[in-house]
């Protein structure tokens, strides 16, 4: 090896004596000048390629030379860089160096050079640089019309924060050009008249699609552009590892991070790249896992690098491990369970392992209802087993078993599952039962209340309740009822024996322990004082005093919805030592008295109700305002009540009520308090601090005014918003006294009067009778006779002849007259009785009434003449009253007159009058002087009838004694 | 024997005339002239909207700036116009649909290769299935005009690709170009839509035209886009 390296020096120094000695120069020092082949350039990506070589190199000659290579761009003396490097050049053998110009080479012009300098120790004479070469453009031409705009470098790929020049040529005939990075003007800087570069510094991922930079001209609206692919930053992968579960194939995985794809096919995804060192092996990957195959067993140590790459950047990471410390094995498999009994099963599983010199660790767990009741660790090597204990009859179970290198330990497997159920046994507790008695028609209503037992404590589908009520004082007469389950209650009646109440709940396997119950005689519902009691949102704090010391237990029961009907009955069984115990419930709502009940259950003797305690979780304000009714108005005072106001079932404890009263004037009596109320409103107002009266009378009031007023019920909360006032007038003052003395005295002439009304006909005939004047009856005209001035005549013609009554009496005649036609009503109602044909009363005299027949024919024939023949006849029998022929003439023209204007003239009927009851006349004189009833009294119904038939009858009556002429208008 | 003869012969005539229905019935085609039309129809006015496909493509080339929208909508591809397809006999304008839309058939293949997932641009592949079902009823419609009309006149259409794409190498003239393109498939889709409106109700009305006429006026009736001659370096 010496001898090679003096060999090659030697031939070194030879070659140098011969040059030196053909230049003849021995004094100048070597130069090796790099001549340049060639300068290429491309477009997409942007790059200048030098080829040079050394051509005085001798053959098969290699030299470390330092080069410098000298960029200008436009002209040669604008040098913008200056590059220097070092590299072996050999004997005919072209050297390339790539340069990426910052202005696209489309627009700017570029010139290089380069100068060599041996740089080898081998070179033991002292060396310098060597003549520049020639310069050499670096270009690419395009070829320009004087429209056009054009813009440069196409389609650029960088990573996202990198700077970047785009440059624009544009022709001639273009001045206004302006360019633009998506909507965002750029602006440039005019290299020459028609270049201009724009700087774009950190930019920016924008979409996959790229991010446009274009540039228009104004003047000619034409457009060019470049898409700038901005590339995200390739990411190092994240949690590189491997691991294997069988020993032949690693699997090694990781997080990849961004993906840096750009469409348009300008770049694909990242490329991911396994290496292992020792192996020299590498594979390609796809983006996030890579399956790497054992294939020397011998290998126990891997060294992995995962290299990730795109166009811009390569990135990697590596890892090396020992094979058996990243095993992860796989799930154990065969799981099966045994179940021995109510509360064991037995567990068996096996797991995949390499042999029995490997210790595996397992971990066991039992979940019930997805939670995990147990956990436990086991070593194994190739099969494991484990036993539950404790367990829950008729409860599901699912056991998990997984298993990792004991040695070693690098993750868990997967878990293995297996679910099994353990069968059904007998409940294991006695229920929980507290009842309610009362008493109906001698026999006492037992309801009975259980609480549910407990999953646990059921072991098992609760089937039914067994009650069995065995009466202590006949045993025959004991009861047995069985309730199907869900029930939770039952009603017994019971008589007023003693019973013992034996309650047990049974599922498919057997019963549960009873609980007993004992019903004395005696109710032990005694009367205790009721206490109250704060309670908080917690609950209720409940103490009791305890009554005796034979105590099994005390229970503490109340009513989760007090003010429903529905009690939903809840208690609470404590031990016979406790005093005190705090009840709370999610059920407890604020403003809701609840109301509990503290029995004492003794050895012996009946249940003993030790207190009564109520309160409320959180007082609030009255919820219901009163209904108030107003009563006793006076003018000075009204009463108001609102005995209906249920104050137990209030949202507090009422303390009291407060009565407001409005009224105009504002002024409050004393006792009153003027407030303001809410509504800036004034009001006097009272305050009954008594909750149990429920009844006020307000006073001092003013008569004839309005009074406004409300109660309102108050807590230690607050008092009640909802209500409102009512309005009440008091009446005036002297109302009341006029009332009381008016009313009655109006009353009484009231009275007086009716009976003077009544009395009137009496009175009148018993203390004024009607006296006939004839020297005033205007029917007497004072016609002054001729011979006998003294003499008064009657007029007939004046006179409406309305009744003529002629009774037959022995001394006389009476006439009675009842005034305008009318027979007095009274004459009519106490008639006697219609005499019958057999007790027709024998020849005594006779009064008739009858209506006057209107005859027609008797008009139409003779109506100045003919006077009909009862009116004749009564004319006839007026005996003192007869007048002279002509006064009768005088008056039968008249009273004809008189009767055809009447309704009945134009009728063709006759009416026949109906026969009054002989009670006609002087009442009295009836009474005194017929004692007996009258036996030719008549009554005719009155009827129509034809002419022709009428005045047979009217003749046929035409004897009567006695009968009335109806008066004009009546019937 | 003699029975079997006709048997034989009763099994051709069915055998025969089942085969020529199948020849006349032009299978998954509907033998409605209504129903084809009124799809036709339906179809080219859903495809005129440019929000199914030109404006997404816009919006993901992010080409929906002012300048750069101007420039897609204003100089769209040359599709032929609706003069033109006036004037051309009804199966020539179904055999130019079918022409055309087998050329945006390609471009729309073209442009899915241009994204990194196609996932992106799901209207791409909407746009497909909708020019495949163009093309399925214009092929019906003509066999039901053919048959109509008992003979088979040649269709006068070009052979030569009507709408070639330039291939370019600059990504910013080929979105351009694609823009300008579906712009114009578009606004080609309006002007079909209307022709079939145009159409009879049935097909004895069938337009009859020279077709001299219709080609001469199809030479016209192109419209030319804007060309984006962009010069090529010279290496």
């Amino acid at each position: 090896m010496a001898f090679s390296v003096v060999l090659q020096k030697a031939f070194l120094l030879a070659l140098l004596s011969l040059r030196a000695y053909q230049n003849e120069v021995f004094d100048e020092p070597i130069q090796l000048v790099p001549e340049v082949q060639n300068v290429s350039t491309s477009s997409k990506p942007q790059q200048v390629n030098l080829q040079w070589t050394v051509p005085n190199l001798a053959h098969h000659q290699e030299l470390k030379m330092m080069l410098q290579i000298e960029i200008s761009r436009i002209k040669t003396s604008n040098v913008i860089q200056v590059v220097n490097y070092t590299t072996t050049v050999k004997w005919n053998q072209v050297m390339h160096w790539n340069w990426k110009p910052d202005i696209p080479l489309e627009c700017v012009k570029y010139f290089l050079r380069i100068r060599g300098m041996v740089d080898d120790d081998k070179f033991l004479l002292q060396s310098s640089w060597s003549n520049w070469s020639s310069w050499q453009e670096a270009h690419i031409p395009v070829s320009l019309e004087p429209n056009t705009v054009l813009v440069f470098p196409e389609d650029p790929l960088v990573e996202e924060g990198s700077n970047i020049t785009i440059c624009s040529v544009y022709g001639r005939n273009q001045h206004n050009v302006s360019c633009y990075l998506q909507e965002k003007p750029i602006p440039g800087e005019q290299l020459d008249s028609h270049v201009s570069i724009f700087n774009l510094n950190n930019v920016v991922f924008f979409r996959d699609t790229g991010t446009n930079f274009f540039c228009n001209s104004i003047d000619t609206k034409l457009e060019d552009g470049i898409v700038l692919f901005v590339s995200k930053v390739l990411e190092e992968p994240k949690n590189f590892s491997c691991e294997t579960q069988d020993f032949k194939t690693l699997n090694c995985i990781w997080e990849p991070g961004v993906d840096t794809a750009l469409a348009w096919k300008q770049q694909p995804p990242q490329n991911y790249t396994l290496f292992e060192s020792f192996s020299g092996r590498r594979k390609l990957c796809n983006k996030s896992s890579c399956d790497w195959q054992i294939t020397d067993d011998s290998q126990e140590i891997y060294n992995f690098t995962l290299i990730a790459k795109n166009y811009l950047r390569t990135r990697s990471v590596s890892v090396s491990f020992h094979l058996t410390h990243r095993v992860y094995l796989k799930a154990p498999h065969n799981v099966s369970l045994e179940i021995i009994n109510t509360t064991k099963a037995h567990m068996t599983w096996k797991v995949h392992s390499r042999g029995n010199d490997y210790t595996l660790l397992c971990q066991i767990e039992l979940l019930c209802e997805k939670e995990v009741i147990h956990e436990h660790n086991v070593s194994v090597h190739m099969s494991g087993d484990y036993l539950f204990n404790d367990l829950d009859p008729d409860t599901e179970y699912k056991a998990s078993v997984r298993c990792a290198d004991a040695t070693h330990f690098w993750k868990w497997s997967n878990w293995a599952e297996k679910t099994f159920s353990t069968p059904e046994a007998a409940p294991s507790e006695a229920l929980d039962v507290w009842r309610i008695v009362r008493s109906k028609n001698g026999s006492r209503i037992v309801t009975l209340f259980w609480k549910p037992l407990s999953k646990s404590r059921a072991n098992g589908k609760i089937l039914f309740y067994n009650i069995v009520a065995e009466n202590q004082d006949k045993p025959a007469k004991s009861k047995h009822c069985s309730i199907p389950a869900p029930a939770s209650d039952t009603q017994l009646t019971l008589d007023q024996s003693s019973y013992k109440l034996h309650i047990t709940a049974n599922n498919s396997v057997g019963m549960s322990p009873e609980t007993i119950l004992v019903l004395s005689r005696e109710s032990g519902n005694q009367e205790v004082v009721e206490k109250r009691i704060n309670g908080t949102k917690d609950g209720f704090l409940i103490s009791w005093e305890p009554r005796s010391r034979d105590v099994i237990s005390y229970i503490v029961d109340w009513c989760a919805h007090s003010q429903n009907q529905l009690c939903d009955l809840q208690w609470k069984n404590l031990g016979p030592n406790t005093t005190s115990t705090i009840i709370s419930s999610d059920a407890f709502k604020p403003g809701v008295r609840y109301n509990f009940r503290i029995f004492e259950i003794p050895v012996q003797g009946p249940v003993y109700l030790v207190e009564k305690q109520t309160g409320y979780t959180q007082e609030l304000a009255p919820l219901e305002s009163p209904e108030v009714l107003t009563s006793n108005l006076t003018s000075h005072s009204f009463t108001l009540s609102w005995q209906g106001y249920a104050s137990q079932f209030q949202a507090g404890f009422i303390q009291g009520y407060r009565v407001y009263l409005k009224s105009k004037e504002m002024h409050c009596h004393s006792g009153w308090d003027k407030v303001l109320l809410s509504d800036n409103s004034v009001c006097c107002n009272y305050d009954i601090k008594d909750p149990k009266q429920k009844i006020f009378t307000v006073e001092n009031l003013r008569p004839e005014s309005d009074y406004e007023f409300s109660v309102r019920s108050y807590t230690s909360v607050g008092e009640n918003q909802n209500a409102t006032f009512m309005m009440v007038t008091t009446p005036d003052e002297h109302s009341h006294m006029l009332l009381k003395t008016m009313l009655p005295m109006s009353l009484c002439v009231l009275l007086i009067m009716v009976v003077c009304y009544w009395k009137s006909q009496w009175v009148k005939e018993t203390c004024y009778p009607d006296i006939p004047n004839p020297s005033k009856s205007s029917i007497l005209s004072p016609i002054k006779y001729m011979q006998n001035p003294h003499l008064t005549i009657m007029n007939v013609k004046d006179c409406i002849p309305d009744v003529l009554e002629v009774i037959n009496k022995a001394e006389g005649t009476k006439t009675l007259y009842t005034g305008a036609g009318k027979l007095h009503a009274e004459n009519v109602t106490k008639l006697p009785p219609v005499p019958t044909e057999k007790d027709s009363c024998g020849p005594v005299p006779c009064i008739f009434f009858e209506n006057f027949t209107y005859d027609q024919l008797a008009f139409d024939s003779d109506s100045h003449g003919h006077v009909p023949g009862p009116l004749k006849d009564i004319l006839c029998q007026l005996g003192p009253l007869t007048p002279p022929k002509n006064l009768l003439n005088v008056l039968g023209n008249s009273n004809m007159k008189s009767l055809t204007g009447s309704p009945t003239e134009e009728t063709s009927l006759i009416y026949v009058s109906q026969l009054a009851s002989p009670t006609c006349g002087d009442k009295d004189s009836l009474t005194t002087n017929l004692p007996r009833p009258v036996h030719c009294s008549e009554y005719k119904m009155q009827m129509a009838v034809p002419p022709s038939l009428a005045s047979p009858a009217l003749s046929k009556n035409s004897d009567l004694s006695s009968m009335i002429l109806l008066g004009k208008g009546e019937p | 024997m003699q029975a079997q003869f006709p048997q034989k012969t009763l099994l051709s005539l069915v055998l025969s005339l089942l085969l020529l229905s199948a020849a006349l019935a032009m299978p998954g085609c509907s033998s409605s002239y209504q129903m084809l039309l009124s799809q036709l129809q339906r179809l080219a006015n859903d495809t005129e909207d440019p929000r199914s496909l030109a404006e997404p493509y816009m919006h993901h080339q992010s080409l929906n700036t002012t300048t750069l929208r101007k420039s897609c909508t204003e100089h769209p591809a040359a599709f032929p116009s609706e003069d033109a397809l006036r004037a051309l006999s009804k199966l020539d304008f179904l055999h130019t649909i079918d022409t055309m839309l087998g050329q945006v058939q390609h471009r729309v293949e073209a442009l899915k290769q241009q994204f990194v997932r196609t996932q992106n641009f799901p209207q791409l592949e909407n746009a497909e299935y909708k020019i495949r079902g163009i093309r399925n009823n214009v092929y019906c419609m003509s066999w039901l005009l053919r048959r109509s009309q008992k003979t088979l006149e040649p269709t006068q259409t070009s052979s030569r690709a009507l709408l070639s794409p330039a291939p370019t190498s600059d990504t910013f003239q080929a979105k351009l170009d694609s823009c300008r393109f579906l712009w114009g498939y578009h606004s080609f889709m309006g002007s079909v839509g209307r022709v079939f409106s145009e159409w009879g109700d049935s097909l004895s009305r069938s337009r009859r035209h020279s077709p001299r006429r219709a080609l001469h006026k199809r030479a016209h009736g192109f419209r030319h886009s804007r060309s984006s001659q962009r010069p090529m370096p010279r290496s």
